[in-house]
């Protein structure tokens, strides 16, 4: 899980890298949107060092909140098309194409909700109560596009529109809503100094170059690093005191064989050996076991979670391989204290010991 | 030559405030190399941890043990498993083999143990098999072979790194008649043969008439170092 979120965030940071976005500055953080005007445009590429600025509508795909969310959650996506040319983060098309300007009530549609909306070119999807055709299905990209649906900016403002309280309905122009403006910056135009210059040139902006996003996904993905490493390290603790209490009855089981092992001459060191070594088996045997259900719970966990949107889970060679050697370290380490008691037995108790 | 002393041995057990056995109080033998001696007395007269302590499975509380002219009781760590690996051997009532291991791999084990390499320790455990007889059941487990078979395995166990002296306590007291009469025709063999000290702790009269003499001991003490159990063998010769 730590792995498809170190993905979504370098994908995250990727297509960060080059731009500024622009989100209302009553809104502390910006993944909380609140209706920015289109009107701002035109102040926006006034400023130097701008290419072009782009308009955009984010919003969940879901009218509910969903209760229980891992990764992101299905959104969709309006926009103008103005970044088109400007745009670094290529998506390449499993199916179809991409929208054109002018285009309303077509859809692109991510690779995570193809299952989910029952999608293909041609055919018609309903979102948020309303019809529409699907002109293409974006490739895998094993971050944000993947489970989000990408639609033109008027259709997502009307969407928008409606989604909001009824006495706000009535006071906003539709053709005016945008929750973030995406900034193309000029060829040699630092995208955090440009963030910056924004903010001071024009009022009521909040700003965010590379390092802003950075910043604010680094903390987000601090915090679930944390949680996740906080599991593992429980699990780790219930794993490791299982196999000492293992070695620890296999020791008791065995007392009676140590003895004879010391009275024919067995060292210290031998002793330790032999039970380390088995301790060490242990942990690879319990790792390798742990990696083949792990890994068959992560296919038919993502099985399960592509239907709701989303591929959660990934098993990477380093996870696996580096999952299995732990598993051994920690036998080895769990084994430490069994088998050290092992070695220090008096050969005559062990003996009659039944 | 001498090859075993102990001096004044004794040990007590302390099972709780001012309860205790004292299993040793003030025992001494003197057994010379090359000896077959049967340690005889009742039951809880202290013979098993006569042997213990002269084997150094186990130390005493006061007293001494000399082995070859070396003084052996003071032993610890290192020069403690050398002696037990390299000097004696042991057998037991209840055989002691390895379950998990085959007969040669029991056998082998004790080799390896000395330092010798995988190749080696099978080597001389497959001669030291076939020194007991059993060279057709070295692929055995324990629980394949009969009572004095997996005795026989055991004394080959004693004898593969070539001890000075084996110790035995009760070895035929789970043995049927038959298998007693061949795990000690074994031993006698082996002693008149290869020289090797054989000290058995025993209630069998056929394993006390194999041995050329008997110590006798009662509540801790040596109470005689007599020849009157001395075998007919003896006598006739
Ligand atoms: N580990 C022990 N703890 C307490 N008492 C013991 C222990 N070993 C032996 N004894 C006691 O010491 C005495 C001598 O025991 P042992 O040497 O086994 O005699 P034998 O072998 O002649 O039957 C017995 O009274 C026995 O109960
Ligand atoms: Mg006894």
């Amino acid at each position: 899980m730590a792995e498809k979120i170190n993905l979504l965030v370098s994908g995250g940071t990727t297509y960060f890298s080059d731009k500024v976005t622009i989100s209302d500055a009553r809104s502390a953080n910006s993944f909380n949107s609140s209706p920015l005007s289109v009107s701002k445009l035109d102040q926006v590429e006034q400023v130097d060092g701008v290419a072009v600025a782009s308009a955009g509508v984010t919003m969940m795909l879901d009218e509910e909140m969903p209760s229980v969310s891992m990764g992101m959650p299905p959104m969709i996506i309006g926009t103008d098309l103005r970044g088109e040319d400007y745009e670094t983060f290529q998506v390449t098309y499993a199916d179809g194409r991409n929208l054109s300007p002018g285009e309303v009530g077509k859809v692109v549609v991510g690779s995570d909700l193809v299952t989910k909306l029952d999608a293909e070119v041609g055919s018609t999807v309903t979102l948020r109560g309303e019809p529409f055709e699907v002109v293409g299905i974006l490739e895998k990209t094993l971050t944000a596009p993947d489970s989000s649906v990408i639609m033109p900016l008027s259709d997502a403002q009307r969407l928008f529109q409606r989604s909001l309280p009824e006495m706000m309905q009535g006071r906003v122009d539709a053709t005016q809503l945008a929750t973030d403006l995406t900034v193309y910056v000029e060829p040699g135009t630092d995208p955090d100094v440009l963030a910056t210059t924004l903010e001071a040139s024009v009022p009521g902006i909040s700003a965010m170059g590379p390092q802003g996003f950075k910043d604010q996904i680094g903390n987000a993905s601090r915090l679930l690093n944390a949680i996740i490493f906080g599991i593992a390290m429980i699990s780790l603790l219930v794993g490791g005191l299982s196999v000492i209490n293992t070695m620890t009855m296999s020791v008791a089981e065995r007392t009676r064989e140590i003895g004879i092992r010391k009275a024919i001459g067995a060292s210290h060191g031998q002793i330790v050996r032999q039970f380390l070594a088995e301790s060490g088996f242990i942990g690879l045997l319990g790792g390798a076991t742990g990696l083949l259900f792990g890994w068959l719970l992560t296919v038919a966990l993502n099985a399960a979670g592509n239907d709701a949107g989303t591929a959660l889970f990934l098993v990477t060679a380093r996870l696996a391989v580096g999952s299995v050697l732990f598993a051994v370290f920690l036998g080895l380490v769990s084994g430490l204290y069994p088998s050290w008691h092992a070695a220090r037995l008096n050969p005559v108790a062990a003996l009659r010991y039944e | 030559m001498t090859l075993i002393q102990a001096v004044d041995l004794t040990k007590r057990y302390t099972l709780g405030k001012d309860n205790y056995v004292d299993a040793l109080r003030g025992a001494s033998v003197s057994i010379d190399a090359g000896e077959m001696v049967a340690i005889m007395g009742p039951s809880g007269s202290g013979k098993s941890t006569m042997m213990h302590i002269l084997g150094c499975l186990d130390s005493p509380d006061g007293g001494e043990v000399w082995l070859n002219g070396r003084r052996v009781d003071t032993l610890r760590g290192r020069a403690l498993n050398a002696l037990r690996r390299d000097e004696v051997g042991f057998i037991f009532q209840g055989f002691n083999l390895v379950p998990t291991l085959s007969a040669l791999d029991n056998v082998a084990l004790a080799a390896e143990y000395a330092g010798r390499s995988r190749g080696q320790a099978v080597e001389t455990a497959r001669q030291t098999l076939d020194l007991v007889g059993l060279a057709d059941r070295v692929r055995h487990m324990p629980t394949e072979l009969s009572g004095g078979q997996q005795q026989r395995v055991a004394i080959a166990r004693a004898l593969v790194n070539r001890p000075a002296v084996v110790y035995g306590d009760e070895p035929t007291g789970n043995l049927d008649s038959a298998n007693s009469v061949e795990v000690i025709t074994m031993m006698r063999r082996i002693n008149a043969e290869t020289g090797t000290t054989f000290v058995l702790v025993t209630h069998d009269p056929e394993v006390a008439g194999a041995c050329g003499r008997a110590i006798r001991m009662r509540d801790g003490e040596v109470v005689g170092l007599e020849a009157e159990v001395v075998s007919g063998r003896e006598q006739a010769a």
